[in-house]
């Protein structure tokens, strides 16, 4: 087995209740234990039911959510790519965005002035990319932030479902360039609902269930075991 | 294990609550590049649309400014012609703490969504708009130069002090705001809250009245004490002496007091900040 790059000891994370929450007697949602290793050079999945715990997990993994419990190591960069377009300011032009993204996540301005003709070739928007954003439609919107957010690859690159924004020939396009980067990137953890994608992508795939993960292996035996945790939800709700 | 294995780093191993004040200087130095598009971006939203731009900076103060001396001269019955610079540097030192204070309390709220998608030192959008607001207030310093001419005031070295006053000012507003940015993004009663404090304090501060009337109607009594406490007290008063050439007399207490509740806030404040901020952003 490779270098383990990542390290996810016993993490876990509650969420803090609201008032109304409190006063209802809601049970906490938390997240975790979770346990988990990653090597140099593999693309690891991650699926699971809409709140499972997959964007918290990978929050907590990049750095953005800190655990209440736990160790997380890792070496080199890692950088999270999600919510396309968090950031840019509307009266700014394609260009000010740029920067002002860049420096969001740390890129001094010589590293974006070397990255500026890639984004402007990629994103496709010519001379709107000097022109406000506001006049931007939402596929242009789409194009400069998917452009910008994947001009950097870093050590370890965590996507959470930022696959599907665009036209369909964009989606191809930022769909290549993912490829490129985990092709580029030591190593990947990917979130997304497409099996397709995941099982041609991923070397292993973590299932999520109810805040933990549940599985840690093969991507065609998880897909099988996300099945069987789908249709046991299913004949749950149809007994109810 | 290979000889070449990546030496592994803990993620949040460093993160020490009690070095927090320290932190936010240091993260504003290394993040320097941020601060100065968060300022570009700040400014940009603000004054790019209309179509006077920058001059409003200048402008605002101003109509203030004849406002509260119109109402002033109303009130007392006759007119002083250096009162309405003394509103305006009133004016001007009292909204740049009443900004920072309230962009620092709000700094979680508006940029929520952001920390939800980058790892980012939190308490650096409130500097930075901090800074912002310190940028203004020295833009609207021009609303004073017609006022050297007409009282035939002296452009004197002192002057050069006037930033730093402005920048005391606008350091309080920010410490006494920030550590109630993550009750403020879970609570919103305490907005509200903040906003009926400014109010209040309108009226607490010397925008409308000065140092010397101060002592004259409260004396050096446990009140004239309490008035120390407000952090703009006393870099007002100063930036008054320095342009008009006069002297105030404020004690060396005084001066103490005026830096006691911001460095006492700026130190704890700045630590429960980072202690409730992460979660915060979690719950939100």
């Amino acid at each position: 087995m490779s270098n383990i790059v990542f390290r996810m000891d016993n993490t876990s994370l509650t969420y803090p209740q609201h008032r109304y929450e409190k006063k209802k007697g809601f049970d906490k949602t938390t997240i975790g234990p979770i346990t988990l290793d990653l090597y140099q050079g593999e693309v690891l999945g991650v699926i699971g039911r809409n709140g499972s715990g997959k964007s918290t997990m990978v929050r907590m993994m990049a750095g953005v959510f800190p655990p209440d419990s736990g160790e997380i190591e890792y070496s080199g960069s890692i950088s999270l790519l999600a919510g396309v377009g968090v950031g840019f300011n509307n009266l700014f032009t394609g260009l000010e965005n740029t920067y002002l993204y860049g420096s969001l996540m740390g890129w001094s301005r010589k590293k974006i002035d070397g990255m500026l003709d890639d984004i402007i070739d990629f994103s496709e928007l010519d001379n709107h990319f000097y022109r406000s954003f506001r006049t931007y439609s939402s596929g242009m919107k789409a194009r400069l932030g998917i452009s910008v957010a994947t001009a950097f690859t870093p050590d370890i690159l965590i996507i959470d479902e930022v696959l599907g924004v665009g036209d369909q020939s964009f989606k191809e396009k930022s769909q290549k360039r993912v490829r490129e980067m985990i092709d580029k990137s030591g190593t990947v953890v990917i979130i997304s609902h497409s099996a397709g994608l995941m099982t041609k992508l991923c070397d292993r795939i973590a299932l999520m269930h109810e805040g933990k993960i549940v599985f840690v292996g093969d991507p065609t035996e998880a897909f099988i075991k996300y099945k069987d945790i789908l249709d046991l939800r299913e004949s749950d709700n149809s007994s109810e | 294990m290979t000889n070449d294995s990546p030496i592994l780093k803990p993620m949040w191993g460093t993160r020490s609550i009690i070095r927090s004040p320290l932190s936010v200087i240091t993260d504003t130095w290394e993040r320097r590049e941020l601060v100065r598009n968060l300022i570009k971006r700040d400014l940009d939203t603000r004054y790019r649309e209309p179509w006077l731009g920058y001059s409003w900076a200048v402008i605002e103060p101003t109509l203030l400014a004849i406002a509260y001396t119109f109402a002033f001269m109303i009130l007392r019955g006759k007119s002083d012609p250096s009162y309405a610079i003394i509103v305006l540097i009133g004016v001007i030192g009292f909204q740049l703490f009443v900004k920072s204070f309230t962009d620092a309390v709000n700094t979680l709220s508006k940029n929520v969504n952001l920390f939800q998608f980058t790892r980012i030192p939190k308490a650096l959008f409130s500097v930075s708009s901090m800074l912002t607001n310190l940028v203004l207030a020295l833009v609207s310093l021009l609303a004073l130069i017609p006022w050297f001419f007409i009282l035939d005031l002296e452009f004197q070295a002192e002057l050069l002090l006037i930033p730093l006053w402005l920048l005391f000012i606008g350091f309080s507003g920010w410490s006494l705001g920030v550590w109630l940015a993550p009750l403020a993004l879970r609570i919103p009663d305490i907005v509200k809250l903040t906003q009926f404090i400014t109010k209040i304090g309108f009226f607490l501060s010397p925008v409308m009245w000065t140092y010397e009337m101060l002592t004259k109607l409260v004396g050096d009594g446990p009140i004239s004490i309490l008035m120390h406490l407000n952090p703009v007290l006393v870099p007002i008063t100063e930036m008054r002496d320095i342009i008009l050439g006069t002297s105030s007399n404020v004690p060396p207490w005084g001066y103490l007091l005026c830096w006691i509740l911001p460095m006492i806030f700026y130190l704890f404040g700045t630590m429960y900040f980072e202690a409730k901020a992460h979660k915060a952003v979690v719950a939100a």
